[in-house]
């Protein structure tokens, strides 16, 4: 009696385990909010060749490297810097640049380089009269390399000390955006 | 007869057949006894609520009260160094009673090194107290065990923190809930036990070489979280337990009630938490608030004596906000973080809303319980469990997707266990059983983020055996166990497109016990465990892929892992020459071969967000030792003293560096003055056990670690102090006991090296708690 008792108490207890099945495939999430391609454009101004700085990462962080388009400047000139934010991985591609012109208070763009002449303005404000980044002034003064890095920084302090001047050091938030891109000017 | 564990026990001689119910002539007299060498136990105070009478126990430990009408009457047992006890009694003959006192002299700081009655005896345990958790129910399940020698946290932030013992935590620790294996996202460093300590009555560390009876992968340490049972009582009988907090002005209600009636006794639990920023010595820590709301019921039935059944149910749910400032995009964040003095997003308002980043978890489980007795002797019990653990963590995030989470998991769990358990040939006991467990684990993809760990179902079933015999002066337990796993796993490739991959594993692992516990004299003894077990990598270590946020660093698992086994040995030597004196010392000795752990990789991984650091799931071989020495003595008089002391050292032999993340060595002391006498004010009103602590927490500087491991080097040593002052006021029929306490009474600025916060943010500063305690 006992010896049945129990062995129909661990049929029960192990029933569990016989009850097999796969998992199902999961849903692929949607990855709107990634970031695959940071083109900058700098359209000389007076004409001449524009220059595209682009950096593309398709499969996000990890798997296959980005590929880094830098560019050549010419020197003693200035040039209009736009900026487009893309998202490829999405068919068609979806503009990420709308998404931080609506958010444009709490978004800012810093560019620095290690090129002295190299000076970058910021052109454009956010409804409180800070600078974005989204359009910029690009001026060059003697040849030189280097390289420029761009960054997009979510929910800045763009009232404290220098950030409205491009300095990111007081800046605080986090990084949406680091790229760095080389330089040559001639 | 039910009572495995018999830490109290009172027997019943009923003297006398005169059943005279209308006079008041009735006596009930009897004699107290130390539980441990069994002598008779005397100055105890014994009082008889309905009446407001008390007495205490003489030389031999005896009572006596006379001219006593018939009816139903409530006896409460104190004693110095004892935990307070209670008898309901219903009298209607004069009547005897014999009862037996856990005690021990090493209760000051309310935990009771138990002198246990089962097979877990020669295994090496701390256990905290049903009041330590009643005090410290402001606080979450890790926190009550922070300043046991051997324990120690490892924190994200000031609300969200998990066990370590012995260096162990996360996968390789077990945490059984009222005897189930807590299931959830245990993996995660940042994520807190899903437990209401307030349910339970005691908590207990097993810090032995390998827990057999319990499943879970577990290298040796288990964290038993137990309720106890009902009080075979008929009336009805609760508490209520508020606390506030000032730093983060927490608001803290717990509420119990329990009934017994033959047909059903029952308990409820509940608990309602609400704090808001937390704030370290200079400033706040903005979103830093707590919000819980926890529910446990518990029913108990028996059928004449033969078969016991418990019902079991909670639902846990929490909002822990997370320091903004520790949110940061990736290593120049990092480096712009550390350099800053304050942590970013920093502000001088005190708010008790909790924002991203922030978790929001629910756990809920069922579980019931049958034990059929065969005879005393002889019985069976079988478990049947469910669990569904609910976590979502939210970020910052752009354009409105703040209130999407990044990480949004559904975890089912289903238990069922047999345990045949048999006592034979004088004091031998021999357990057998089987164990299975069944976890389905679900990525939702509203996140929108490809998942950090992937989907999977794990079928899980273990055989045991343990084999346990009490000689006079020697126990012995040796134990055996096999498991079986089989993992189905199905992870979405990162390349485009994105492919789904399945992989199937199977694991078999075995793990075995010898214990033994000598007493050398009545008054010494020492435990000698050796343990042997294996653990099949987990989920996360063989597929994660991808940012974990807040380390910012990108953690690649890796399929090719193989099963981690660990070599156990503790040395443990107790010396309880009186009740004036105690120590304990445990020497402990783990050797790891496949230890999995998260490596940091020399390059950095570019991506759009800049560079990363990559860490991955790696293996090695490793030891890990360390020595837990405790001690409690009288000073003089009312002044008693108690230190503990933690030291543990773990190495990577392979590569001859120090492991990562081990606690560093600390001490804790405190003094306590104890008024022994109670203070009777009137008839009606005594006030007990009044008590006023001074306590001391050193933490060393974590010296054994390279600088090459770590962002930033470890935290100097630090010094916290508190002070505590409790009394309890008794009344004929409810008890009131309030406790005030400083923690950091200081404010000093500090951090620690195991709290993942400390690249951010420094810990928490100068807190008082109130408390008050109703219970009737």
């Amino acid at each position: 009696m006992t010896t049945k008792l129990i062995a129909s108490l661990f049929v029960l207890s192990t029933s569990l385990f016989l009850v097999s099945c796969e998992k199902d495939d999961p849903e692929i999430p949607n990855e709107e909010e990634l970031i695959t391609t940071l083109n900058y454009t700098l359209t000389p101004q007076g004409g001449g060749d524009t220059v595209t700085l682009s950096f593309q990462d398709l499969d996000g962080d990890g798997g296959n490297a980005p590929v880094i388009t830098s560019g050549t400047l010419a020197a003693n000139q200035s040039y209009t810097g736009s900026l487009e934010l893309l998202n490829e991985a999405e068919s068609p591609a979806e503009d990420i640049t709308e998404e931080i012109r609506e958010e444009d208070e709490e978004h800012q763009f810093f560019f620095l380089s290690t090129i002295s002449d190299l000076t970058i303005a910021y052109s454009d404000q956010d409804a409180d009269g800070n600078p974005v980044g989204l359009t910029s002034t690009v001026s060059t003064g003697a040849a030189a390399a280097g390289t420029l890095t761009i960054t997009l920084i979510h929910e800045p302090a763009k009232s404290a000390s220098g950030v409205a001047g491009g300095a990111i050091a007081n800046a605080s938030g986090e990084t949406d955006i680091e790229v760095t891109f080389s330089i040559n000017v001639q | 007869m039910f009572n495995s564990k018999v830490v109290f026990v009172i027997a019943f001689i009923f003297i006398g057949f005169n059943s005279n119910s209308q006079d008041c002539t009735l006596s009930i007299k009897g004699q107290v006894f130390d539980e441990a060498p069994n002598t008779p136990l005397s100055y105890v105070n014994i009082f008889i609520q309905e009446l407001v009478t008390g007495t205490s126990t003489d030389e031999d430990g005896n009572f006596i009260f006379n001219d006593i009408c018939p009816g139903h009457y409530h006896l409460s047992f104190s004693h110095i160094g004892c935990e307070g006890q209670r008898i309901h009694l219903e009298l209607t003959v004069d009547t005897t009673l014999s009862v037996l006192m856990s005690h021990t002299p090493t209760s000051i700081g309310h935990v009771v090194i138990e002198g246990q009655r089962d097979d877990l005896i020669a295994q090496p345990n701390v256990t905290v107290s049903r009041q330590a958790i009643e005090d410290n129910a402001n606080q979450n399940l890790a926190h009550l065990l922070e300043n046991e020698a051997g324990v120690s946290l490892l924190k994200n932030g000031s609300g969200i923190s998990k066990p370590i013992v012995h260096g162990l935590y996360g996968n390789r620790l077990t945490i059984l809930n009222n005897g189930i294996a807590q299931s959830g996202q245990q993996w995660g460093n940042d994520h807190s036990p899903e437990i209401d300590p307030f349910a339970a009555d005691k908590i207990k560390v097993l810090k032995g070489a390998s827990a057999i009876e319990f499943g879970g992968g577990n290298l040796g340490s288990v964290i038993l979280v137990e309720p106890k049972r009902i009080e075979n009582e008929p009336h009805l009988h609760g508490q209520v337990n508020y606390i506030y907090e000032t730093n983060g002005r927490g608001h803290h209600l717990n509420s119990r009630l329990e009934k017994y009636t033959p047909s059903l006794a029952w308990r409820i639990n509940g608990t309602l938490k609400k704090s808001g920023d937390r704030k370290a010595a200079n400033y706040f820590l903005n979103n830093t608030g707590i919000e819980e709301a926890s529910v446990a019921v518990q029913l108990e039935r028996s059928f004449k004596e033969k078969l016991f059944l418990e019902v079991y149910g909670s639902s846990f749910n929490t909002r822990l906000g997370i320091l903004r400032g520790s949110h940061i995009g990736n290593l120049t964040d990092l480096e712009r973080a550390l350099a800053s003095d304050t942590p970013f997003f920093t502000e001088d308002n005190f708010s008790y809303d909790i924002d991203a980043p922030k978790q929001q978890v629910s756990h809920y489980l069922a579980k019931v319980k049958s034990k059929y007795f065969f005879n005393d002797e002889h019985f069976l019990e079988l478990v049947v469990a469910g669990q569904l653990n609910n976590r979502k963590e939210f970020d910052v995030r752009r354009s409105g997707r703040t209130d999407i989470p990044t990480l949004s998991l559904a975890q089912y769990t289903f238990d069922s266990s047999l345990k045949y358990t048999i006592n034979f040939d004088n004091h031998w006991n021999l357990k057998l059983g089987n164990q299975n467990i069944v976890t389905d684990n679900t990525n939702n993809p509203e996140t929108g983020i490809l998942p950090l760990i992937p989907d999977y179902i794990s079928w899980k079933s273990g055989l045991f055996s343990t084999l346990s015999k009490e000689l006079d002066k020697t126990h012995f337990n040796i134990g055996l166990r096999y498991d079986y796993e089989h993992q189905n796993v199905v992870t979405i490739s990162k390349g485009v497109p994105k492919e789904i991959i399945r992989f199937t594993n199977q694991f078999h692992n075995l793990s075995s016990l010898l214990a033994a516990k000598f007493d050398v004299t009545n008054t010494q003894s020492i435990s000698l465990n050796t343990g042997y077990a294996m653990r099949n990598p987990a989920i996360n270590e063989l597929y994660s892929s991808g940012l974990h946020q807040g380390v910012s660093g990108i953690e690649e698992g890796d399929v090719n892992l193989q099963t981690e086994s660990a070599l156990k040995n503790t040395l443990e030597y107790k010396w309880l020459p009186n009740t004036d004196f105690s120590i304990s010392a445990l020497l402990y000795h783990q050797q790891f071969k496949n230890y999995i752990f998260l490596n940091p990789q020399e390059e950095y991984r570019l991506t759009i967000r800049g560079a990363f650091p990559v860490f991955n799931y790696e293996q090695t071989d490793a030891n890990i030792y360390g020595l837990d020495i405790s001690t409690q003595f009288t000073i003089k008089n009312s002044f008693f003293a108690l230190l503990r002391y933690s030291y543990l050292k773990g190495k990577d032999t392979k590569n001859n560096i120090p492991l990562i993340f081990m606690p560093p060595n600390s001490f804790y002391g405190s003094i306590v003055y104890r008024i022994k006498k109670p203070i009777s004010f009137s008839q009606n009103i005594k006030i007990e056990e009044t008590e006023i602590e001074v306590n001391n927490r050193l933490v060393l500087e974590q010296n054994n670690i390279l600088a090459s491991q770590d962002f930033l080097a470890p935290p100097p040593t630090y010094n916290l102090t508190g002070v505590k002052i409790s009394s309890n006021f008794i009344f004929s029929k409810y008890k009131i006991r309030c406790f005030v306490k400083a923690d950091n009474l200081f404010n000093i600025r500090y951090r620690d090296y195991l709290n993942r916060q400390r690249y951010f943010a420094d810990d928490v500063g100068l807190s008082v708690t109130v408390g008050v305690n109703f219970k009737f």
